[in-house]
């Protein structure tokens, strides 16, 4: 019964692709051998109709990326599930994985290389072949080179082949602006303030050691909508298991459906909170003070910071109940130190987020959490080499979601005409992560330097940069737009080459590696060809190096050739790594005690910094100070945006399957206020920001779930792309109503809370 | 036979839509259809409130209303399942109307809802949505096994919710998917005690009993199709009545132990 038998030993998957009813139980994940189709009733089933072939490979649908098992038969994939090996998907898969078949299979899908005839934005295009394509986007970046320099050339990507270019490309062909969306409109706040104040990344696969919490406090983190498979699964047994969860969100999320304390809280004010925690674990004893005493500094001073901080100062400021801020405090004590705030994902809220992130590490080290069972492990990322190549124009790839580029040696990426990266690190913001929303501006300005050609790989600029007016002037101003993409997104249309990719499912990919509790390396295999005239992103990078002149980082003929190089630094092959289920999982070092009394903070003390000097050199507070956000004028409403959990970013909204569970998004409006503004579920409502940018129509959803003073949508609707058939036109967009962002002075991230919206009924 | 049974823990949904999403993806589902649809629950006034998911999908009844009013047997009880076979179906909608939960839907002509991934079980696999399900909220077994798991999760969760209960154990006659409740049945939009509607007894009574007039008319007029038919009609209409007299005696049987 249950779920014992999802667990498929590894011998019956080294037998790969049969056919028949053993090939049909396979695909099913059955232990003992399938009977013979049925006949008669109904159409037979896509398991008995042929070879069933499955491939290895890790899901692209959102960035947190499960390994995979794809199994396709005749050629045709139909059916996407979770690899039992895998650490992240554990065998199963949330809805979105679940769609991989039909995001693959969307008839929208760009079918060629593609060269721009009409006027930017116009979206009129004429098919090329892939000589012509490469050959018009090598010249024009060799002329820009010639005149402006490499570092000209800004390269944003995202999702799984990013490396490419913002990484393998960007290094060899010579510019430091090179960036991903994750680090400044995400998570780098988190990141930085991590750095600073235990001197390691959150890293991707955030480090809660889930298996032993006995207490989870979620700060805005809507587990369950953001429907991360691995978070999912790790949150829910907790929960079942007894620990206790505290969910503070103005929203009455699906996670605060499940806690057994629920703070709805002002927006904004989050930092008061976790200071008055803090003021409540001290002042009434209750950190983990041997722990404090050993792996942390700057206590006394931190105590005498929060020591006017109490409940009732917060409460006034968080519209909370002091006595249930008291009690969280108390309760989060009370299971230390299997009690863990953890670090939530997209934090970039009001542009003083590093401060805030700093105060949730602040009280995670106040709990004895860092490196205990049951709190915060240490990840390690997995042993294996990279590709033997040349030394890079410039050193330090562009960063993901946790690395600081340059930071080994505290100095940023030069590009070989000596400029160092546009977005004003280290001068408009304190530390080091890629912004990519400040390289929108020197393509306008043409300050600190001239940003004359972006490439843009898989992020859909238009909703997920804030302040779409001034992205799209930049578009204009641009000598060349290339944009490589599966669907002609909004911004494929600003483009003068457009390059089709070629899916995870249809494509080889380098090995995916994760730096985790049990660090691991997951095989990516296509399982059919390619669609249509589309190829892999390694395939351009490749093509495009070869035709300017960077043949020498390009030895290797074909991505399986580079990975084959990269395993054998580990001693396996592809085939070895086939048989073994597709993934290599080694040991990590998670806990205070695998480090034998060193230290595995790499802050300058070696200990958890609570009192940041290197903040206070810098001019910075050392400690976390609440400061007031601005307030929504009477009749505005502060917007809030977050997950559905059929959905990733701008991407899936034009997915069949995923359009069909969720084909637009609504305006949660606090159940009052709607009445007074006489509407009601299912009206019909456009939104206008303090800039006058408008979005909808917009379905109200009248509810008790959300705060009087704020609205929320997910994130992604909106799309205004002719292309996207099931998409265009559904809902409204987050993106277009965050024209203002706060910078953090900090880490350079984007905060995007800071928008008004008000309601008009009518267009 | 073993009967089998579906493990829908409420408690533990999160809300992910997972389950919706790899039924349409295993089982190829035409555009528009959908066999799981996660439906929000809320109660209470801000901030004070509770809330879940309801799982709304076939709850596989014993006394299954679709499946005695279903006049071509497309609709049948297997395993203790409710199965469809959508190659039989005349898109008459009886089972939408008949079915005390609003589950069946008429998608292209013909009626559309869970069948329990009978060819997928059949071949020895989970059902999909039990496969990928991340808050392992549904499983699938013998019911007997099921059910000791949805008492043992109730008791797991009393502390945090002192109202849970087993919901389906004896409902319509039994459900095939035992559910895991933290709250009243009302809270999750769930009947307190679901009834084979009024209109059952208007069909038994009125209804087959004129098409069975109609059909001997046919049968002058178009001959051995309609011979066939009345064959079905009649077959059907004695084990509707062999069914009333068992139901009937049930309702005797229980009584009499109280």
């Amino acid at each position: 019964m249950g779920k014992v038998q999802l667990q498929i030993s590894r011998r019956t998957f080294l037998k790969g692709a049969l056919t028949g009813s053993a090939g049909a139980a396979l695909a099913l994940g059955a232990l003992e051998e399938a009977a013979a189709a049925p006949s008669g009733k109904g159409a037979t089933p896509w398991y008995y109709r042929g070879e069933i072939k499955r491939a290895y490979s890790v899901c692209d649908m959102c960035p947190w990326r499960c390994g995979v098992i794809v199994q396709s038969v005749n050629g045709r994939v139909y059916k996407i599930d979770g690899n039992p090996a895998d650490p992240k998907s554990r065998g199963m898969l949330c809805a979105r994985g679940q769609a991989g078949a039909s995001f693959m299979y969307d008839p929208d899908r760009l079918r060629s290389p593609m060269i721009r005839i009409g006027e930017r934005g116009e979206g009129k295009f004429q098919e090329v072949t892939w000589e012509e394509a490469l050959d018009a986007m090598a010249q024009k970046l060799l002329a820009i080179k010639e005149q402006y320099g490499p570092e000209s050339v800004a390269i944003f990507g995202h999702t799984s082949g990013e490396f490419w270019f913002t990484d393998y490309f960007a290094q060899a062909w010579g510019t430091p602006n090179a960036s991903k969306p994750s680090s400044s409109l995400c998570t780098s706040p988190r990141e930085e303030a991590s750095l600073l104040t235990v001197g390691l990344p959150v890293g991707g696969h955030e480090p809660v050691d889930w298996e032993g919490v006995r207490c989870v406090t979620l700060i805005g983190s809507h587990i369950g909508e953001d429907s991360r498979n691995t978070v999912m699964q790790d949150f829910t047994r907790a929960w079942a298991r007894g620990a206790k969860v505290i969910v503070v969100d103005p929203r009455f999320s699906s996670a605060a459906a499940k806690a057994d304390y629920w703070l709805p809280i002002k927006p904004g004010t989050d930092t008061a909170l976790l200071l008055a925690w803090i003021n409540v674990l001290i002042t009434e004893h209750r950190y983990d003070a041997e722990y404090v005493a050993e792996w942390t500094q700057g206590f006394d001073k931190l105590a005498a910071h929060v020591a006017e901080m109490t409940p009732e100062w917060a409460a006034a400021i968080t519209e909370l109940d002091p006595e249930l801020i008291r009690t969280t405090a108390r309760v989060m004590a009370e299971h230390l130190p299997q009690s863990v705030i953890v670090p939530g994902r997209h934090v970039t809220w009001y542009g003083n987020d590093t401060q805030r992130m700093r105060a949730v590490y602040i009280i995670n080290a106040l709990l004895g959490a860092y490196g205990r069972e049951g709190g915060i492990y240490f990840n390690k990322s997995p042993y294996i080499e990279a590709y033997p190549h040349p030394p890079f124009a410039v050193a330090g790839s562009s960063g993901g979601c946790s690395a600081e580029p340059g930071a080994e040696n505290g100095e940023l990426p030069v590009g070989p005409s000596g400029k160092a990266r546009a977005d004003g690190a280290r001068t408009k913001f304190l530390r080091g992560p890629t912004a990519m929303q400040e390289l929108i501006e020197p393509m306008i300005t043409g300050e600190p330097y001239p940003i004359k050609a972006l490439i843009v790989y898989g992020v859909n600029l238009l909703h997920s940069i804030p302040n779409v007016p001034r992205t799209i002037e930049a578009l204009k101003k641009l000598d060349l737009v290339v944009a490589i993409d599966v669907l002609p997104m909004e911004h494929v249309a600003w483009a003068d080459i457009v390059l089709p990719e070629a899916t995870i499912y249809e494509r080889f990919e380098d090995v995916w590696t994760v730096s985790h509790k049990t660090p691991y390396i997951a095989l990516r295999e296509p399982a059919v060809e390619p669609y249509a005239d589309t190829k892999p992103a390694w395939w351009m990078a490749r093509e495009l190096g070869l035709r300017v002149g960077l043949e020498k980082y390009f030895k290797w003929e074909t991505v399986e050739e580079f990975v084959a190089t990269r395993l054998q630094s580990i001693g396996y092959t592809v085939e070895k790594l086939r048989e073994e289920g597709g993934v290599i999982v080694q040991k990590g070092k998670p806990y205070l005690s695998d480090f034998k009394g060193a230290s595995p903070f790499k802050t300058p003390s070696g200990k958890i910094e609570l009192y940041s000097e290197a903040l206070a050199l810098a001019g910075h507070d050392p400690l976390p100070v609440y400061t007031p956000v601005e307030e929504p004028p009477p009749g505005w409403f502060r917007l809030l945006y977050g997950r559905h959990p059929v959905h990733t970013f701008a991407k899936t909204q034009n997915t069949p399957l995923l359009h069909q569970l969720n084909p637009e998004n609504e305006l949660w409006l606090n159940a009052e206020v709607a009445a007074s503004l006489g509407l009601k579920n299912g009206d019909r409502v456009w939104l206008e920001n303090q800039d006058g940018a408008r979005s909808g129509p917009i379905k109200v959803k009248a509810t008790q779930r959300i705060r009087p003073d704020a609205v929320f949508m997910s994130h992604g609707f909106g799309h205004n792309a002719p292309g996207l058939s099931l998409a265009n036109g559904k809902g409204a967009s987050d993106a277009a109503l965050i024209t203002r962002y706060a910078l953090d002075p900090i880490c350079g991230g984007a905060g995007m809370r800071v928008n008004f919206v008000r309601i008009v009924k009518e267009a | 036979m073993a009967l089998y049974a579906f493990l829908l823990d409420l408690s533990r949904c999160i809300g992910c839509e997972a389950c919706a999403a790899a039924c349409i993806a295993g089982n190829e589902l035409p555009a528009g259809a959908q066999y799981i649809h996660l439906i929000e629950q809320t109660h209470g006034v801000f901030p004070h409130l509770t809330g879940g998911f309801k799982n709304h999908r076939c709850y596989h009844c014993a006394d299954a209303a679709c499946v005695k009013v279903c006049p071509t047997g497309a609709l049948y009880k297997e395993d203790g399942l409710t199965r469809l076979n959508r190659d039989v179906c005349i898109g008459c909608a009886y089972c939408t109307d008949a079915c005390p939960f609003n589950v069946p839907q008429i998608v292209d002509g013909r009626s559309s809802k869970c069948d329990a991934c009978a060819a997928t079980t059949k071949a020895g696999g989970q059902p999909w949505c039990v496969r990928t399900c991340p808050s392992d909220a549904l499983r699938y077994g013998e019911r007997r096994e099921i059910l000791a798991e949805a008492h043992a999760r109730v008791e797991a969760i009393r502390a945090r919710y002192p109202k849970a209960r087993v919901y389906g154990e004896a409902e319509a006659g039994g459900l095939g998917v035992v559910i895991v409740l933290p709250d009243a049945p009302e809270a999750f939009d769930l009947p307190a005690n679901p009834q084979t509607p009024l209109l059952l007894d208007v069909w038994q009574k009125v209804v087959q009993p004129a098409a069975v007039g109609l059909t001997g008319l046919s049968v002058l007029v178009t001959g051995v199709a309609a011979i066939i038919a009345r064959r079905n009609h009649m077959k059907e209409l004695a084990e509707l009545r062999a069914q009333q007299a068992q139901t009937e005696q049930n309702a005797g049987a229980q009584e009499g132990e109280r």
